[in-house]
């Protein structure tokens, strides 16, 4: 595999970054943004919607800060995993991530604007060839989605990334910053229900930081990955959830690697809550209503029927030491 | 000579300092005399010198006629493999570490459709791109070629038609990747796209256009590529049967998973003649292929093995992409050097093959197994490969190591729209043997008896024949059997484990070395040559052919000469990479080398023993007879004071005609049947092996952990325990994967969705147990100091092992491979539905009482294993046939003593209506049959 050709640049600053991704929106040349490069290089290698631009982020100074309320875009996964004054639950999630070798280049940013991936996409170029190219990658001619065919407007791809639903259950809101500014919102917000468009972000702008609020820091929960391998494997499903220590009303669950989009599930806490908190027989209740929420489609290693079912039990384990 | 040999350059003196360290300049020659790098003789080495001629290692399966030979030096030591070095120093040169000067970069286009008919390629676009250097198509090589002389049906390019997504088309040669890659998107191919067929069921059916044709010898107009049928014994013992089992199986295709990928180097040197460097297991049959399609005669073809970075069966065809870079090395007049990407090395796959395997077994009222019937149809892809070999082995490993009353078999193998499958480690044996022992364990579970008991009561002994004829020789089948129920404490365990924690019984058999070499009369051409050269300087030159893919092989080599010749291991080297240097060799399949090139290395260095004694004995006058031959030393027997160097005696030896050479050859000794399909599994020796696994599975989430592994394999002889522990657990390794998690993963559309190392999931070391490696020493009468093989056996009894534990965790028999957590559950779902529960926590963990059968089982094993000592260490020497256990007389012809013992290679008519799904075949005649009906 032959990495395609583009131009690397290195902005030290964050401004810096955002004059340059200005100048080159101005230009109309197309770019990537670059952190540890362990998602975005290995999809140019297959030439997955390579740009002739990218901007890394690894020289820019003080983007990689690390502490419980504040954890910047360019921290390594693997620092994450330590005890670092880390929310738990985060280290527990970080921890899960692929392989240590992926963790010491991966980054917080990269992890959560990861590319939604799917077995129709995720190939060489001969082999997208050979079906005739689809809609997230389809160089030009308009091809149908392969997952749903017959449909070329929405990408179903779906989003893998380990850490986004327990920041979301951890109320984290993100930082976006670009040639136009700053601007923060909840994390819940930043995704966008489309496997192309994937987020809010918006042409130019990137992921500066995360930051969890005061109140966020209380809380106890924890992080279900379903995967063949204990190592390497993108989760087939995953389950987060958080919770005060002695209030079930607290209770907030995300899910992941299921749709497009990871995914907070208040309407479905709000039900069992609203119906009287049972103990065991709340949580199985949760878990099968959470199970129902989601569509999960056949695009990852794992049938989407066995996927859709791992919910239960996934939603069981998160939830269940909320019990104690 | 008297003066001895002048030492360092710059005279005698001091080499090392008073810290230790050397002093620049004066390198630490040897002492005159002794050869080697240290000063003095090694006192010998009894504990690795058999009981037989007066050492101490013991020798519980009795002396070996090589005894006489063993000096203690190498056999039986736990040895690092001599090019271990080179790899963890990473200057072994695998295929794409060739650089050679003036290179260029070969790139081959691929095709898009599953099947199609290649209507027109128009090149003039690509050959118009500057930088492109050459191109090539079909039309450049339309010679057929195929690793089995039997089977021909592959081309460098596709001629006419392609046979699966990734069949090469074209290639071209630029001087960079880039340009090479680009040039890729300038063919213009017009194409006429052919009705594909993924499903081997309907490979059986006639098709408009068959994959291949093979004129009046094809099969109706069906996609099948060969047929088998074999019945041995007495049907009639399987009607009203004591306890049956009946199993059908899916198995997904697996790929050996290599590290290193296809990779080759083509340069015409300026003589004109082919210098071909790639990774091959066999590079006899590429070196064959390339005279073929090139037509040119092969010794101006000289093929330079690299090291092979992991090959387990699948660099072991001659491959289109090689004789792609020689065409446009010979076009463009620079070498070319192509590399596969991942993708591609799943496109040429030659994985084990996709299989839907139906078992039934049957054992009469004395817990004899009456009969074994199993059909297994075979997904071959597009191209025949090996198969028409794995089609016999599906069925012929299963004879042994039971003795049978019946022996059905019907195989098909059948050509889909996919990357071909071939030979992989454990090379069609594998599959059938997952089936028959998980079967073995469903039919002990009906009769309420320990399945290890069952099995022990049921071994064909040492020294026996197998229903299909195949000479059973050294047996450690019921040692090893023995050994994984005390090391896992079976007996505390099997059946009492809560819910979700299982531990199953396997166990296997396989060839060491097929019987047959593919190309020549083994009687008239042996199977392995080794050739062997001592020079002035002492050190050893072996020249072989066999190839080291990582499995210890030059090790091997280097050993048993060291061994004979009592010399270190330093003091041999191992030249194996160039065919102009190598004598001819089969290579690296069918588990062949150690059992067939160490012999014949033995034989050449038997003769170089003979030249040193003899000379010895003109020096110290004492017969060779009472001659020692020790650490780089001859001495006399009685008093080792008189003696002679090494050296001394080398050169003695050397006097008149300079470097001392031999040649030695290894055939195998006539053996087997004389019915269509006899040789097909015939090996001059057999290896053994049982496995007990323990696994946790989660019931909730059909997840399964095999927490630990006691392996048990027959080697005959651990040449090196060290090499032979890594090949268990490397095995452990490879069938684990085909177990729990590894598939080639063909979508609705055909195409394989996985063909990369994330999806294609290996386990991981996360997922490896704890695996105890147990060595069990047959001591094989042919083998090399005993040894048979231990690279291929030793996969097989994993895979039944953790699907019989499963059962024991969560009494569900899954019968579709891989088990992935999805398989699990579905089945946990499906019971779950039948039973009274609603929570698969609360299923109910199997459990055993024994039957009346039980003690009698254990009477007869226990029966059976003095006789099998006896058998072992020929002290009975009576002749063993299966069949005695049914109370046939072993001198007289079974079909003379039983009506209806039956040896059949054609079904019946009257049989074709009750054959199985691969049977079908049998219903199809062949085109010659057919005329006037077509």
């Amino acid at each position: 595999m032959l990495m395609p050709p583009f131009t690397l640049h290195n902005p030290t600053t964050v401004e810096e970054a955002c004059s340059l991704a200005g100048m080159l929106l101005e230009k109309g040349e197309a770019f990537d943004w670059v952190a540890g490069g362990t998602d975005l290089l290995p999809n140019y290698k297959w030439h997955l919607n390579p740009k002739p631009h990218v901007i890394s982020l690894a020289r820019i100074e003080g983007v990689d800060t690390l502490s419980l309320h504040e954890i910047g875009c360019m921290a390594r996964l693997a620092d994450l995993t330590l005890e670092n004054g880390i929310h738990p639950l985060i280290v527990e999630a970080a921890g899960k991530v692929a392989s240590s070798l992926i963790r010491r280049n991966a980054t917080l940013g990269g992890n959560i604007c990861l590319d939604t991936r799917c077995f129709w996409y995720n190939q060489g170029e001969d082999w997208r060839r050979s079906i005739d190219w689809c809609h997230k990658a389809d160089c030009g001619t308009g091809a149908d989605c392969r997952v749903i065919p017959n449909q070329n407007t929405l990408c179903v791809a779906t989003y893998q990334g380990d850490i986004a639903p327990t920041l979301m259950v951890l109320d984290a809101e993100v930082h976006l910053i670009g040639p136009n500014g700053l601007r923060t919102l909840a994390l819940v917000d930043f995704y966008q229900l489309d496997g192309k468009k994937k987020n809010v972000l918006e042409e130019g702008e990137f992921l500066l930081k995360v930051t969890l609020s005061e109140e966020s820091a209380g809380r106890t929960g924890s992080y279900q990955k379903l995967r063949v391998r204990e190592s390497w494997d993108f989760p087939e499903a995953g389950v987060a959830a958080s919770w005060h220590p002695g209030d079930v009303t607290s209770l907030q669950i995300a899910t992941t690697a299921l749709e497009s989009i990871p995914r907070c599930h208040p309407e479905e806490v709000a039900v069992v809550l609203e119906a009287g908190w049972d103990g065991m027989a709340s949580v199985k209740a949760l878990a099968a209503g959470i199970r129902k929420s989601v569509q999960p489609v056949n695009n990852t290693s794992l049938p989407p029927r066995y996927r859709k079912s791992m919910v239960r039990v996934l939603t069981k384990r998160a939830v269940e030491n909320i019990l104690e | 000579m008297s003066g001895g040999y002048r030492q360092q350059p710059g005279g005698p003196g001091q080499t090392t300092r008073k810290d230790g360290k050397r002093v620049a300049g004066k390198q630490a020659f040897p002492p005159p005399g002794s050869g080697g790098s240290k000063p003095n003789m090694a006192t010998r080495d009894l504990d690795f010198i058999p009981e037989s001629v007066g050492g101490k290692e013991s020798q519980p399966a009795g002396s070996h006629i090589h005894d006489r030979v063993r000096t203690g030096t190498s056999v039986g030591k736990e040895t690092p493999l001599v090019d271990s070095n080179a790899k963890v120093t990473g200057q072994a040169w695998y295929g794409d570490d060739v650089r050679l000067p003036n290179e260029i970069i070969g790139k081959i286009l691929r095709s898009p459709h599953h099947y199609a008919r290649i209507k027109s390629i128009d090149t003039t676009r690509v050959e118009a791109l500057p930088g492109v250097l050459a191109v090539a198509t079909g039309a450049d090589a339309p010679q057929r070629f195929g690793v089995l002389p039997v089977t021909k049906d592959e081309h460098a390019m596709a001629v006419d038609k392609v046979r699966h997504v990734g069949d090469l088309v074209a290639c071209v040669a630029a001087i960079d990747e880039a340009t090479a890659l680009e040039a890729l998107n300038l063919f213009d191919v017009e194409w006429e796209v052919l009705e594909p067929v993924f499903d081997p069921k309907k490979g059986l059916e006639d098709a408009d256009e068959p994959i291949h044709w093979r004129g009046k010898y094809h099969l109706a107009k069906t996609n099948v590529q060969k047929r088998v049928f074999q019945e041995f014994g007495d049907r009639s013992l399987v009607e009203n049967p004591h306890a049956e089992s009946h199993g059908k199986w899916k198995m997904a295709g697996v790929h050996h998973g290599f590290t290193e990928p296809h990779a080759v180097v083509a340069h015409w040197d300026p003589n004109g003649r082919l210098q071909l460097y790639t990774p091959q297991q066999v590079p006899h049959y590429t070196h064959r292929a390339l005279s073929t399609v090139l037509d040119i005669p092969m010794h101006q073809i000289n093929v330079i093995r690299t090291f092979v970075g992991g090959g387990f069966g699948g660099k072991s065809d001659p491959f289109p992409h090689e004789m792609c870079a020689a065409i446009l090395a010979r076009k463009s007049g620079r070498p070319v050097r192509i590399t596969f990407d991942r993708e591609e090395v799943y496109w040429i796959n030659r994985g084990r093959h996709p299989s839907h395997i139906e078992v039934k077994m049957t054992a009469d009222e004395d817990a004899r197994i009456s009969g074994f019937d199993i059909d297994a149809l075979i997904d071959g892809g597009g191209f025949a490969s090996f198969g028409h070999v794995t089609s016999y082995y599906n069925g012929v490993l299963a004879t042994a190591p039971y003795e049978l009353g019946s022996f059905h078999y019907t195989g098909a193998r059948v050509w889909t729209n996919k990357p071909a499958s071939g030979a992989m480690r454990g090379h069609g044996a594998v599959n059938t043997r997952c089936a028959v022992e998980v079967g073995l364990d469903e039919m002990a579970e009906t009769m309420q008896v320990d399945p290890i008991d069952l099995r022990l009561a049921n071994l064909l002994p040492p020294h026996s024949r197998t229903i299909s004829g195949f000479r059973i020789t050294s047996n450690g089948m019921r040692e090893a059997l023995e050994k994984v129920r005390k090391g896992s404490n079976w007996d505390e365990k099997f059946r009492k484990m809560p819910l979700g924690k299982g531990i199953g019984i396997g166990c296997g058999f396989f060839i060491s070395g097929s019987g047959l070499p593919i190309h020549w009369d083994p009687n008239r051409f042996p199977h392995a040559t080794v050739h062997m050269q001592v020079d002035m300087d002492g050190g050893v030159t072996v020249h072989t052919g066999a190839a080291d893919i990582g499995q210890g092989s030059t090790t091997a080599i280097a050993q048993v000469v060291s061994e004979v010749l009592a010399l270190p291991l330093e003091m041999i080297h191992v030249r194996s990479h160039e065919s102009d240097t190598s004598p001819v060799d089969l290579g690296s399949y069918s588990s062949r080398v150690t059992f067939m090139n160490a012999n014949a290395a033995i034989r050449a260095a038997l003769e170089i023993r003979e030249q040193l004694l003899n000379a010895a004995w003109e020096i110290l006058g004492y017969h060779p007879n009472n001659l020692i031959m020790n650490d780089r030393r001859i001495y006399y027997k009685h008093d080792p004071a008189i003696g002679v160097s090494y050296l001394k005696a080398l050169h003695k030896a050397q006097e008149d005609k300079g470097a001392l050479i031999a040649s030695g050859a290894y055939r195998s000794p006539p053996m087997g049947g004389v019915h269509k399909g006899a040789a097909a599994g015939l090996a001059p020796a057999y290896s053994f092996s049982a496995y007990v696994a323990e696994v946790d599975v989660d019931v909730e989430t059909g997840m399964i952990q095999c927490t630990k592994v006691w392996a048990a394999h027959d080697c005959g002889k651990a040449l090196n325990p060290l090499a032979v522990k890594g090949q268990i657990i490397g095995s452990c390794h490879m069938g684990l994967g085909q177990v729990l998690s590894e598939k080639m993963v063909y979508g609705r559309t055909g195409h394989l969705q996985n063909a990369n190392l994330l999806d294609y999931k290996i386990p991981s070391v996360h997922e490896m147990p704890h695996v105890e490696p147990i060595i069990v020493e047959s001591c094989d009468p042919e083998g090399p100091f005993g040894a048979k093989e231990a690279g291929e056996g030793p996969l097989l009894p994993i895979l039944p092992a953790v699907v019989n534990a499963v059962y024991d965790a969560i009494g569900i028999r899954l019968r579709t491979l891989p088990l992935t957590p999805d398989v699990v559950f579905k089945g946990i779902e499906k019971t779950l539905k039948a039973s009274e529960f609603d929570d698969p926590t609360d299923l109910p963990s199997p459990t055993l009482e024994f039957s009346s059968m039980q003690p009698k089982l254990v009477a007869r094993a226990q029966e059976h294993r003095i006789r099998d000592k006896a058998r072992q260490r020929t002290e009975d020497t009576s002749p063993y046939v299966n069949g005695v256990l049914f109370g046939f007389d072993p001198t007289l012809p079974l079909e003379d003593q039983v009506e209806g013992w039956r040896t059949a290679t054609e079904p019946d008519p009257e049989q074709l209506a009750e054959l199985g799904l691969a049977g079908r075949a049998w219903l199809k005649k062949e085109q010659r049959e057919m005329e006037g009906e077509n």
